[in-house]
């Protein structure tokens, strides 16, 4: 019994991380109907600020946070305003280059600034605490903390706030919107915003855990589009829920099959991908549908 | 007119369509183009000391030509570099230092030709069919990987050329019947053998042992399960994981229940830092983590930290290794030369292409001729001791002779605790709980 427990809590701590991780990707997905191949490495520059800030300033890579969120917004506004508008309403295609091409970038400018030496950050509390019998990674907890605060302030804000409600009504109805007034392209440059600011959070909280190098994005970004899959666009319930899933099925299989576990709990999470796409294609829980099929 | 008109902004209009669309199709070419551009070859590298005697069938006068194909970009670029200063450092000594390689009483100088391989098989393979049919080199020098290794020794072994290699551990390349390469590095299956060997000695009783599911952490896990067995000790547990994992927990968590003496990973370097991490965070005490290629590589104490400590790790060769020869002297005077000529320390990627390219001309000179099949059997009878250890292949190719050493990190320093003639500190075994360290 103890074991289930133990292998449920890692498992949890793993989705929380996973959930934060594709929020960004989903929202941008869900709001401007773009599939963003550049994800995994704004991950990757969190995991570098996160790194660099602890490296040459000594901050905590979960205090550095304050920092790296209202930096990687800005980046996101600009990025979105000046490149990614410009193509929002072409086809998909389009997108799909453009943030292809923005990866490849990103990923080769970091080789150069950094070399491809391996990264990481040790912080002096990654050890663990025992509780029931059951051992807590203090990092890890802290980490699924985090992405709650995270979630639940990005829930808020899109269910509270007036801007939020612009970005919800962009995502259902863009022609609509235009016509009450909305400026589309502000939105939408707050919501990249936004959502690479959260990204790039998830990235430098991945910093403790894992190795930093300039090549880690794609895994991520195919890990962060099984996900979506899983949870539906846009959604933030369904990001949690679809982070969890996979997080405690691959945790699961990986410690209770022996020898090839680890592979077939990844394996896994892809048959439940093909099964949610036949079984309930809108994801989960549902998700932000487009209401005009030009959106779509 | 009127529909003449009409025509003609009919026509505007579907040129306007067509323009779009030829806008498109031309990102399009220009995105393919580029790709394109990247698999063009790039332009060689020759660290030559003369070229202009080199005619037609190559064996210019008083010339040893020498090709290689080694990544300068991708994702061995870091390796790359190391492999191929390892040459240069060889090339400068042979040239200016020792005279030429003396075959029959008359000596030669040496050209090195090198392309960029950028990481890729495919682009090595064809790489060395250019070294061969177009520079007409008389021998080749090996990649950096097992897996370009692969693909260029395929390439050499058709041509019937020699190619000598220092940088492909994995078994699955002398199990393929080639007669013409040969590795002065210790296969993979060996990596962990003196590490298992000594922590045998020191009274471990049990294994465990996780690696990456690809050719050379499998071919380390096979060697680890061997060697476990013919050294006493029980394997509990053998775990697989994909390449890029982002979670090794499960893994450990299990391994945790079965309370091994050893931990035994397999895989890259990030594996390294994956599996440091979680056996902290899930409390998980082995006595001894021995882990392939992180450990020996300063960059992991530098980015783990203190948790790297007592962590156990393979190493092909290392500066404080008491080996030496009379061309290069110790390991330490080879170390001080090669940092003299590149400014930075060896790597032990380094040091076994300097050897490979000392191999390859020892056996040039034992054969006293050029030719393909004198230089094999010399390289066959080949049995030497260089300051990077013995060299003497086995019938596959293979360097079986030369141990592989092992390191611990003790006290933030990568120090050799393996085999007992090259050690430099004593083992630090059992390695005490996390929480009380």
């Amino acid at each position: 019994m103890d074991q289930v427990l133990q292998a449920l809590v890692n498992g949890l701590l793993l989705g929380g991380f996973y959930a934060v991780m594709v929020l960004g990707f989903s929202v941008i997905w869900g709001v401007m109907g773009i599939i963003n191949l550049a994800h995994g490495e704004y991950l990757m520059i969190g995991a570098y600020l996160g790194w660099g800030l602890f490296r040459y300033f000594g901050m905590d890579p979960f205090a550095a946070l304050l920092l790296i969120l209202p930096l990687m917004f800005l980046f996101g506004y600009v990025l979105q305003y000046v490149l990614i508008n410009r193509i929002v309403e072409r086809p998909h295609l389009m997108s799909l280059l453009i943030t292809f091409g923005i990866s490849i970038a990103l990923a080769n400018l970091f080789k150069i600034l950094f070399t491809s030496d391996p990264r990481n950050v040790s912080v002096t509390y990654n050890g663990s605490v025992e509780l029931l019998g059951i051992t807590f990674p203090i990092v890890k907890s802290i980490i699924f903390g985090a992405a709650l605060l995270c979630m639940l302030g990005l829930h808020l804000f899109l269910q509270r706030s007036r801007m939020g409600k612009s970005i919800r009504a962009a995502a259902q109805n863009r022609t609509a919107a235009r016509i009450v007034g909305m400026d589309i392209n502000r939105t939408y440059a707050v919501t990249a915003g936004i959502c690479i600011a959260i990204t790039a959070a998830a990235g430098a909280m991945l910093s403790p855990t894992q190795a930093i190098f300039p090549f880690m994005g794609p895994p991520l970004t195919l890990k962060a589009y099984t996900i979506t899959a899983l949870g539906g666009l846009g959604r933030i319930p369904g990001a949690l829920m679809g982070g969890v899933v996979l997080g405690v099925t691959e945790t699961m299989v990986s410690r209770f099959v022996p020898g090839i576990g680890t592979n077939l709990g990844v394996a896994i999470s892809f048959v439940i991908l093909v099964l949610i796409l036949i079984l309930r294609p809108q994801g989960l829980l549902g998700g932000l549908r487009p209401v005009d099929p030009e959106a779509e | 007119m009127k529909i003449k008109i009409n025509e003609l902004s009919a026509m505007s209009y579907r040129l306007g369509a067509l323009n779009m669309r030829f806008i498109r199709m031309l990102v399009l070419v220009v995105l393919v183009a580029l790709a394109g551009c990247s698999a063009i070859p790039t332009p060689e590298v020759r660290e030559d000391v003369s070229s202009e005697t080199s005619t037609e069938d190559g064996a210019a006068a008083d010339v040893i030509r020498i090709g290689a194909a080694v990544s300068e970009t991708g994702k061995y670029s870091r390796e790359g570099r190391d492999t191929r200063q390892g040459y240069g450092t060889w090339l400068e000594w042979v040239n200016n230092e020792y005279g030429g390689i003396d075959v029959a009483g008359k000596r030669y100088q040496v050209e090195l030709v090198m392309y960029d391989d950028e990481g890729d098989p495919d682009t090595v393979a064809r790489l060395v069919e250019q070294l061969i049919s177009e520079d007409r080199v008389d021998f080749l020098l090996g990649p950096y990987s097992s897996s370009l290794t692969q693909s260029a020794s395929a390439i050499s072994e058709k041509y019937d050329k020699i190619m000598v290699e220092g940088n492909g551990a994995s078994e699955s390349l002398f199990e393929r019947g080639f007669r013409n390469l040969f590795a002065v590095l210790t296969p993979a299956g060996n990596y962990t053998q003196s590490a298992l060997k000594m922590l045998a000695e020191q009274g471990a009783q049990s294994v465990v042992i996780a690696y990456e599911d690809t050719a050379f952490p499998t071919s380390v896990a096979e060697g680890a399960q061997r060697w476990a067995k013919a050294y006493g000790l029980e394997v509990l547990g053998v775990e697989t994981y994909p390449r890029d994992v982002a979670d090794v927990s499960g893994i450990m968590a299990k391994f945790k229940e079965v309370e091994p003496d050893i931990f035994v990973g397999g895989g890259h370097f990030n594996d390294a830092i994956l599996f440091i991490r979680a056996a902290k965070e899930l409390d998980f005490n082995p006595k001894a983590m021995v882990i392939t290629v992180g450990p020996s590589n300063p960059k992991l104490v530098q980015e783990v930290g203190a948790d790297a400590e007592y962590v156990i790790g393979p190493t092909q060769w290392e500066a404080s290794m008491s080996y030496e020869d009379e061309y290069f002297g110790t390991a330490a005077e080879y170390a001080a030369r090669y940092e003299a000529q590149w400014s930075e320390p060896p790597t032990y990627q380094a040091a076994e292409s300097t050897a490979t390219a000392l191999a390859l001309h020892l056996a040039i000179e034992a054969a006293g001729a050029l030719d393909t099949n004198s230089v094999r059997n010399a390289l066959r009878e080949l049995d030497v001791v260089t300051f990077y250890g013995p060299i003497n292949f086995d019938e596959t190719g293979k360097n079986a002779s030369k141990p592989m050493g092992a390191i611990q990190v003790q006290d933030g320093e990568i120090l050799v605790v393996a085999p007992g003639h090259a050690a430099v500190s004593e083992l630090r075994y059992p390695a005490p709980d996390w929480k009380d360290r």
